[in-house]
């Protein structure tokens, strides 16, 4: 019973989660295994606290708890962030004591839950999105957290981690926290053009990217660079490229087809910023 | 900037015959690039003194003196780079911030340094180690191309080639004794706590009746550590939540300085967050 106690609150029976996300495969009896129902096992103080501190919750954050139980983590956002909260839950008597509960802590004109299945909830406005569900659940929501959420919304899963995405950062007080930051699409083709100290400079990049992860290089003149240290926390991008005698820090945002920031050369006293811009020529999924 | 101490043999480095060489490790000047990404990794600052081990014709200490108006002492044991070096001092309008010495490293004081640079070899650098880890704690060492082997680098760059850094650490190994003062919400209390050290990498071990357990999140940079303990017990007397154990997760962090520690400890989040002081002891080393 090892698995059950080390989980949560959650409650979605998750085998109903599968009929209604996957019917292929429950059309064919046998064809995946029987789920195991999220138990409710309620977060401790603790891990309410390490789950805000990892999230960084601030005033103007919406976070929204995926099987919310007695609604502790949202109204805890509310109560000790100023954040709004909603959370929902597959078991109505869980969702009417959440109710409740946010409004004894005062919160309810900021906090509230409904019952409902995660696959059908609305978190494209959510900023921050929390799970404590069984491993199966967790990576089936993958797909859709990635796809809905906005680049730079957090996501925090406790226990379980999301498979072949690694965690923007793990944390380990008693139980594993981990803080995913939803990705920017900045795979593809890019014209990056900037106007360095000695003149105009265009960069053909060529990005790819596996969620976070980004790398690739840029074709110029008479050669290929490498993009050094390149890194994505979701719509900041930053890489170094090293031409001849200098390394060029790119940074920026990822805005859509356009991508804007700022590259510096040197260090100290002779360090010099230029701006940069580029425009998408072909999308992650264009190329060939 | 590689070059030059005798001590060891030339086979060393084996890409070089002893009889055309007269020095431990060759001389490859370190390229503009990677010179910036060291300084850069070291977070070099004005009132830095940058000793770099194999000088070569200075730039390193040049760049530190010119770019962030450090001081530095080159050392190297080719006498005609150190011409080279000084002259480019002089021409960098530096020279009034670096010096220039002959002299082999092993027989270099290295403790006034705040940061060290060196591009040396495998065998110079695992000789060197010890001596590197006696430094003042909070020392950065930045290295070009080779690492300490089992010491962790705490930052690595691979802008063209490899760069890592290293914070010496303070040592905390032993049995502490922790006590919190009384704040906001947070009981006064004291913990017996056994501190495993490698390097920077910590781990410990908390005893008592409230708490048997690890320290979690543990880091020590130099002479800063924080650390946080799950008190199974430090709720007590408060609503914790139906279903919640009344334990609280207390973050600490402070300063190290010989067999004393100090700093703050905070409970809680958001609005809800409290702090005290706390200080240790070393009880056993």
């Amino acid at each position: 019973m090892m698995l059950l106690s080390r989980v949560a609150r959650a409650t979605l029976a998750a085998a109903f989660g599968a009929l209604l996300a996957l019917p292929a495969v429950a059309a064919q009896p046998g064809a995946a295994f029987p789920e195991v129902p999220t138990p409710y096992l309620p977060s401790t103080t603790v891990a309410v606290e390490e789950i805000l501190r990892l999230a960084d919750v601030k005033p103007g954050d919406l976070v929204v708890d995926l099987g919310s139980g007695d609604g502790r983590i949202p109204i805890a956002a509310a109560r000790y962030f100023g954040a709004r909260g909603y959370g929902v839950d597959i078991d109505g008597k869980l969702v009417a004591e959440a109710n409740e509960n946010a409004r004894q802590a005062g919160v309810a004109d900021r906090v509230r839950f409904e019952q409902k299945d995660v696959f059908q909830t609305d978190i494209s406005n959510a900023s921050v999105v929390t799970l404590y569900l069984l491993s199966g659940l967790v990576n089936r929501l993958q797909p859709k957290l990635l796809k809905e959420m906005k680049p730079g919304a957090r996501i925090i899963a406790h226990d379980y981690p999301f498979e072949g995405w690694t965690a923007d950062r793990t944390v380990n007080i008693s139980k594993t926290y981990y803080l995913y930051v939803v990705p920017a699409q900045a795979g593809g083709r890019w014209r990056l053009a900037t106007q360095l100290p000695e003149g105009e400079r265009i960069f053909d990049l060529d990005i790819k990217q596996d969620r976070q992860k980004v790398s690739g290089g840029a074709r110029v003149q008479g050669g290929f660079l490498p993009l050094f240290d390149a890194q994505l926390a979701g719509d900041r991008l930053r890489f170094v490229l090293v031409d001849e005698q200098r390394a060029l820090h790119f940074e920026g945002r990822v805005n859509g087809s356009l991508l804007e920031g700022s590259v510096r050369m040197g260090i100290g006293n002779a360090e010099v910023t230029r701006p940069w811009r580029a425009t998408r020529v072909l999308g992650a999924g264009d190329e060939g | 900037m590689r070059a030059a101490l005798a001590t060891l043999l030339v086979a060393a480095s084996g890409m070089l015959a002893a009889a055309d060489f007269p020095y431990d490790v060759p001389y490859v000047p370190t390229p503009p690039p990677v010179v910036d990404e060291l300084l850069r990794l070291a977070d070099v600052k004005a009132d830095d003194y940058v000793m770099d081990l194999g000088c070569g014709d200075g730039r390193i200490v040049i760049a530190a003196a010119k770019k962030f108006g450090a001081r530095g002492l080159g050392i190297d044991l080719d006498e005609d780079l150190l011409v080279e070096a000084r002259a480019n001092a002089e021409a960098a309008g530096v020279t009034d911030k670096v010096s220039f010495a002959r002299q082999d490293l092993f027989k270099t004081d290295l403790s006034p340094a705040t940061v060290i640079t060196m591009y040396l070899l495998p065998s110079v650098n695992r000789r060197l180690k010890p001596e590197l880890l006696k430094l003042k704690p909070g020392t950065r060492i930045v290295s070009h191309d080779f690492d300490l082997e089992d010491w962790q680098p705490d930052a690595k760059s691979t802008i063209r080639k490899n760069a890592f850094l290293w914070i010496v650490p303070a040592p905390v190994a032993g049995v502490w004794r922790i006590t919190t003062e009384a704040g906001p919400n947070l009981p006064a209390h004291s913990y017996e706590v056994e501190v495993r050290q490698k390097y920077q990498e910590i781990d410990g071990h908390v005893r008592g009746q409230r708490v048997s357990a690890g320290l979690w999140q543990p880091r020590l940079e130099g002479d800063k550590i924080a650390f946080v303990i799950v008190d199974s017990q430090n709720r007590i007397g408060e609503s914790a939540p139906a279903g919640s154990p009344p334990e609280a997760s207390l973050y600490f962090d402070g300063r190290v300085e010989g067999d004393a520690m100090a700093g703050i400890v905070r409970r809680d989040v958001g609005n809800a967050r409290t702090a005290a002081r706390w200080r240790a002891e070393r009880v056993k080393s």
